[in-house]
């Protein structure tokens, strides 16, 4: 029987897409510019892993690959409660696709040592794939349970509640495991004072704050830089074009009154009145 | 770990390439071994074919003719035999079939090891795979394409054959012109871009679709195809999940697939609160429904199921009413094939306005209202909400 005792949260940062900083004219993104931001769908991922840790008191790690910035999203899950953290960085692992990210981090995972649970977001916000959590379970033969929104560990097992199209399931599977957390997770909690308090002590204690933030490269993690970043990558973006502005056709109603816009719209948008209910 | 294998590079290759390029030096044109197979991965729940499944073989119809290759399709299940049949008037040439009690619902490990160990014992890999970006989908693609070592591009929007030529000399081993690729177009982030994204160097080239982007063909009771049942040796690690309970959840509103209205929330309504009000407007609407952006449901106003665009649903009612959406591309792919479309919103310059087909620039808290207002008074009263109709 399984009580989990190591749990592994991945994470990632992310660019802010709300900010505008950092967005060219063209509509991509230039990285170094742009705001920071934790990927929002890993606040789950992050928050299923501590649930665990608060069942059984598992030891928590936070693993992220991304350039030296990417620490900031380590402290952030250190203040919410994450025992230790891996930072995988390294110029090679640039351009990555999700299968040349998915190898980086099995290795990394690999490197960490024994596990119970992987937890990961269900997609990030700059990719939307939802394929890296499990490609990695693909590469370390785990079974996976995604879209998890609620879940619970019982006689050794982890039950989870599945989103489906329609509805939902409840599955058990086997651990070790990995997990990919849906956005309708409901357990979301904030980082707590305490644990703000806890980081900026540390982020005046250089030697404490690498103990608990550990920044490994390839060769640390024994990953073959051949399969990572563009050369390991089997898709590349072949070209983006700007979406033509559609339409153009909108009948716009602005400057006058609010009823004397709806009235206009109602006389000219016929489905108004066809589906309305009598 | 499992050894995973390695992507390959291409290894047939042909010297001279029919085109002619000015002065500098020609790239070679490179073709990766296929057997010129487009195949498709059916999705059913308890022997009902999805929607997306017959979407899927539209499109791939299309794919596979533009190749000159096959169209097939994997169906797995229990007692499932007779739905082969539909897969082939939807356009399947061949349905390889794997029934068997375990198949029954579908779990990640038996699904991905009866479909890759048959692909892997073919002499040549198929062409290209497609899944629906279904949870189901989006749950088997990655580790379908892991095993197979090859790359997947999630979720795309529109699907085409054509040619690229790779000039990256970042990447010298890569160098070459490589005809029939699969096109895998998707929006991209930066809320105004298309990434056409392609992987040539490995088949299959995999892909999943969103579901109600593609158009099925007409069902041809005519057509003809082969149905193969194919080998089903699943081992004990496949069973370390299992399904304890199915629950249909029956929406207090209508599916958004199916509603002929929708109105949809963003960001702009400032609370959760906002969406009692847009339950009232979608209660003066038969056959209504109520959606949101994905802001709003990252923030849990709303829940999931009731997201549209890219990562949630996509829908087609003959009326969209949009409050407080900007009208990013992430939201806009989800629902601009909407017959009729408003748009709500203070802002003047929200993309919202240039794909709308009317618009309102005001405080939702003051057009709504009065929306309601003047739709009770043409057609009598509404019914006041008593409970959300959220799904």
């Amino acid at each position: 029987m399984t009580t989990p005792q190591n749990v592994l949260v991945m994470i990632k940062q992310v660019p802010d897409q709300s900010a505008k900083a950092g967005i060219n004219p063209d509509g991509t993104i230039d990285r170094a510019k742009a705001k920071r931001m934790l990927n929002p769908f890993d606040r789950f991922g992050l928050q299923g892993a501590l649930t665990v840790k608060k069942l059984t008191g598992a030891k928590v790690t936070a693993i992220t690959m991304g350039p030296p910035p990417a620490v900031e999203i380590l402290l952030e899950a250190l203040s919410q409660g994450v025992d230790k953290c891996i930072l995988l960085s390294d110029r090679r692992l640039a351009a990555s696709d999700t299968w040349a990210t998915s190898y980086a981090l099995s290795k990394v995972i690999e490197y960490t040592g024994p596990f119970d649970l992987i937890f990961c977001g269900l997609q990030t916000t700059d990719g939307d794939t939802a394929q890296v959590g499990p490609e990695i379970a693909e590469r370390l033969n785990l079974p996976q349970v995604s879209y998890c929104e609620d879940f619970k560990l019982e006689d050794g097992k982890f039950l989870a509640r599945r989103v489906m199209e329609g509805g939902h399931q409840w599955v058990s599977m086997a651990m070790p495991g990995l997990v990919t957390v849906a956005n309708s997770y409901h357990h979301l909690e904030y980082p707590s004072i305490r644990g703000v308090q806890k980081v900026q002590r540390l982020q005046r204690d250089e030697e404490a704050l690498k103990a608990l933030i550990e920044t490994v490269d390839l060769d640390i993690v024994k990953a073959d830089p051949k399969e990572c970043g563009l050369k390991g990558s089997p898709t590349i973006v072949a070209r983006t074009d700007k979406v033509g502005e559609l339409g153009g056709s909108c009948v716009l109603h602005q400057g006058e009154t609010i009823p004397t816009m709806v009235r206009d719209v109602m006389g000219a948008a016929s489905a108004l009145k066809e589906f309305a209910l009598a | 770990m499992t050894d995973t294998p390695q992507p390959s590079a291409p290894n047939a290759e042909t010297p001279s390439a029919p085109v002619t390029p000015p002065a500098a030096e020609p790239l070679p044109t490179i073709v990766t071994p296929s057997n010129k197979e487009v195949v498709i991965i059916a999705e059913h729940f308890k022997g009902t074919l999805q929607p997306v499944t017959y979407e899927l073989l539209g499109i791939g119809r299309d794919l596979a003719d533009k190749l000159g290759g096959k169209l097939s399709c994997f169906l797995l299940g229990f007692n499932i035999k007779e739905q082969a049949q539909s897969l082939i008037a939807a356009g399947a040439d061949e349905v390889y079939l794997a029934d068997h009690p375990e198949l029954e619902l579908y779990r990640t490990l038996p699904y991905k090891r009866v479909i890759t160990e048959f692909i892997k014992g073919w002499e040549l890999p198929p062409h290209i795979v497609l899944l629906g970006s279904s949870t189901t989908g989006r749950d088997l693609a990655p580790r379908v394409a892991a095993c197979l070592g090859t790359g997947l591009t999630a979720d795309c929007t529109e699907l085409d054959i054509g040619p690229y030529e790779h000039t990256n000399k970042a990447d010298p081993d890569k160098l070459g012109i490589y005809p029939g690729c699969l096109y895998a177009i998707r929006p991209s982030f930066g809320e105004s871009l298309k990434a056409r994204i392609l992987g040539p160097w490995n088949n299959p080239q995999m892909a999943t679709a969103r579901p109600g982007t593609f158009i099925p063909l007409k069902p041809d009771a005519n057509r003809t195809g082969v149905v193969t049942d194919i080998p089903i040796n699943l081992q004990g690690e496949d069973f370390r999940l299992s399904v304890l309970e199915i629950v249909h959840e029956i929406s207090k509103g209508v599916d958004l697939a199916d509603a002929e209205v929708i109105v949809s929330g963003g960001y702009g309504l400032g609370s959760a609160d906002g969406f009692k009000l847009m339950e009232e407007l979608a209660a003066c609407f038969k056959n209504s429904g109520v959606g949101a952006s994905r802001k709003v449901v990252d923030v849990g106003w709303i829940p999931y199921q009731n997201q549209i665009g890219q990562t949630g649903k996509t829908v087609r009612p003959k009326l969209y009413i949009a409050c407080g959406i900007s009208g990013a591309i992430q939201h806009r792919v989800g629902m601009d094939k909407s017959t009729t479309i408003i748009a709500i919103n203070k802002d003047a310059s929200a993309p919202i306005f240039k794909f709308a087909h009317h618009g309102i620039v005001g405080d939702v808290y003051q057009v709504v209202p009065e929306l309601i207002a003047q739709l009770k008074a043409a057609q009598g009263s509404c019914p006041t909400v008593k409970e959300p109709a959220l799904v």
